[in-house]
């Protein structure tokens, strides 16, 4: 039944196009702090796709997005202080990329080798984010220690045509709305690829691809990778957006905050991870204001119910959605079976 | 020497305050397998629970008794509501687990605030020896997590409820067909390993300023105790791996900084997990 409610998701990128064309429109109707915080939000929901594709495409789960996020964002801020002018900005956004890639890289592919178990994955992440968050608190030389690390607003830089200072809140909202798209296309693209569809069967069944003569941890570690170097691009441009990185991002909290996100988002959808970041990340931040605690209570509970009734998420439910209507429109009803009845297992 | 013997103390010390710390998961990984990510969460409870019941006038050991019943209770209730129904895919009792911490880090935070709080030890004084002084809470309490890992290794071996839990382990299917209750078994066994949990988060407590986050720092190197002795090995490789986990930890924050120590020993157990999953001593 999973093919089938991939199907339904195909009309996905119609509706990410949708959204994203209503985003571009958004600074023209609203000005403030809707338009300065909403970057920040479409980034966690650049670090909730990291996950989503190891979640929903491999089927394993890791802790430690945040350790990638932030070690993206150390890069960038590290290098912006360097003071290399104009290019520095695109500088700190390669060596987030590197560092989340090939920290990722290394972690997967030392563990997918030995065919450690995902419960043990979870494990090792978890310490992974431990291990990044004390370096950065303890390496206070290097990383500010607990007062964290102030970065600049980067720019950017077109060559001879001079630089374009992303200093204000437009248009570093432009630039963030450029390039999460890409990310989610681009990512979405490669999960129809066969490189996708290989992840897929291994989700589905290690052995199998391993008999069909597939490298099932050279794959493993590649999407873990893929996975690292994205978290690491959005916490690259999270650090010269905020303008602020410091120890938390890569803490246990953020780090598990980033699995909340995509397990009430929908882990079989990457728009759904997407719209899990953003959403959950911004009610998080305003509902935080009025009664942090009873929100965050609140999320405990949503996330054990997600788990226990609703493998998919919200984008699930909305699949499941389109699929009745669709359904009840071509009156199929006699012919086609209960939605997922045999998915859970 | 003099730093040696103190190092070789302050070791042995921490080795059993880290053994009674992951007990609880040892029981529960080992016999149910299942991960519980609320563990720390559970040790919290612990102390917390202790806390309030000595702010009310209670004696320690009755508060910490009192701890470990309510977070056993607690543990009951969450296995029957949720992860019973989940005993087949471990995956998503990890999560559930998840949820658990979530949830009472939460109500924690609510109840108790976030201010730290502290239980005076029963016992401040430390015993003289020629070398060293030994804190005598820390001394009583590697006491008492001996005699608690003998006691379950006396129920698990020589008692009928104990040869039940092990046929369990040993045949699922086969237990079952002889007639034993396979749903109580394991709640009884959860409701054991969360009972633990509270009683160590209560016998720690007042080594402690206790805050909602102290469980999480016990939840990753509790399990890598369970890891590093070795899966099913609940007393045995408890120890050890409480030995090789905060022994080292100790003895490398002697030539180093703590927090090198402790991402030092977090490779080192990464390493094993990678190269001996089935820890160190393990068996295949």
């Amino acid at each position: 039944m999973r093919a089938k409610f991939a199907n339904t998701l195909h009309g996905e990128r119609a509706v990410a196009l949708v959204v994203f064309a209503l985003l571009a429109f958004l600074p023209g109707v609203i000005g403030g702090y809707p338009i300065y915080i909403l970057p920040q939000y479409l980034l966690f929901g650049a670090l909730a796709m990291s996950l989503g594709l190891l979640w929903g495409w491999v089927g394993i789960v890791s802790f430690g997005q945040a350790a990638f996020f932030a070690i993206g964002a150390y890069g960038m801020g590290l290098v912006m202080q360097a003071g290399l002018g104009g290019w520095g900005g695109y500088l700190g956004i390669v060596c987030g990329v590197l560092a989340g890639a090939s920290l990722a890289a290394i972690a997967g592919y030392f563990l997918f080798t030995a065919g450690v178990k995902s419960t043990y994955f979870v494990l090792v992440t978890l310490a992974l984010s431990i291990i990044v968050e004390q370096l950065a608190v303890s390496q206070s030389g290097i990383t500010g220690g607990y007062n964290g690390l102030f970065v600049d607003r980067m720019a950017l830089a077109l060559g001879p045509l001079g630089n374009i200072p992303l200093t204000g809140d437009v248009a570093s909202y432009y630039a963030v709305l450029v390039v999460v798209p890409i990310l989610y296309f681009g990512l979405k693209a490669l999960t129809q690829s066969s490189f996708g569809k290989i992840l897929v069967g291994i989700r589905e069944n290690e052995d199998r691809m391993t008999a069909l003569g597939y490298n099932v941890s050279l794959y493993k570690s590649a999407a873990f990778m893929l996975s690292g170097a994205l978290a690491g691009i959005a916490g690259a441009l999270y650090a010269t957006h905020a303008g602020f990185v410091s120890p938390s991002l890569a803490g246990v909290t953020f780090s598990t905050e980033v699995v909340v996100w995509v397990a009430i988002g929908g882990r079989l959808s990457l728009l759904g991870a997407l719209a899990g970041g953003v959403i959950v990340s911004a009610l998080s931040n305003y509902l935080s204001s009025i009664s942090p605690q009873y929100w965050q209570l609140a999320l405990g509970f949503i996330f054990i119910l997600v788990i226990m009734f609703s493998r998919d998420g919200i984008a699930g439910a909305f699949a499941a959605m389109a699929n009745g209507i669709s359904r009840w429109s071509r009156k199929e009803r006699q012919l086609s079976e209960p939605y997922r009845k045999d998915s859970r297992g | 020497m003099q730093t040696a013997i103190s190092v070789g103390i302050d070791a042995t010390l921490i080795t059993f305050s880290l053994a009674l710390a992951a007990f609880g998961l040892a029981i529960i990984y080992g016999l149910v397998g299942v991960i519980n990510l609320g563990h720390g969460a559970m040790l919290t409870l612990g102390a917390y629970l202790t806390w309030y019941a000595v702010e009310s006038g209670a004696p320690f050991f009755v508060a910490v008794l009192f701890a470990a019943v309510g977070v056993g209770l607690i543990g009951l209730v969450f296995e029957h509501l949720v992860i019973r129904h989940f005993y087949h895919r471990p995956f998503d009792t990890l999560l559930l687990t998840w949820g658990f911490f979530l949830i009472s880090t939460e109500l924690i935070k609510i109840i108790f605030g976030t201010s730290f709080r502290s239980v005076p030890s029963p016992f401040p004084s430390a015993i003289q020896t020629p070398f060293y002084d030994v804190p005598a809470y820390k001394a009583f309490v590697a006491g008492i997590t001996v005699v608690l890992l003998l006691a379950t290794a006396l129920v698990l071996l020589k008692t009928p409820i104990g040869i039940k839990i092990r046929a369990l382990i040993q045949n699922r299917e086969m237990a079952s067909l002889l007639g034993l209750n396979i749903a109580a078994t394991y709640k009884l066994v959860f409701g054991f390993g969360c009972f633990m949990a509270g009683l160590a988060g209560g016998l720690l407590a007042p080594m402690l300023s206790i805050d909602p986050y102290i469980g999480n720092d016990f939840l990753i190197r509790s399990f890598f105790v369970v890891i590093v002795g070795g899966i099913g090995q609940i007393l045995g490789g408890t120890l050890l791996g409480s030995f090789f986990i905060g022994g080292s930890e100790t003895i490398l924050a002697v030539v180093s900084s703590q927090v090198v120590a402790q991402v030092a020993v977090f490779f080192i157990a990464i390493l094993i997990l990678r190269f001996r999953p089935q820890g160190i001593f393990g068996e295949k």
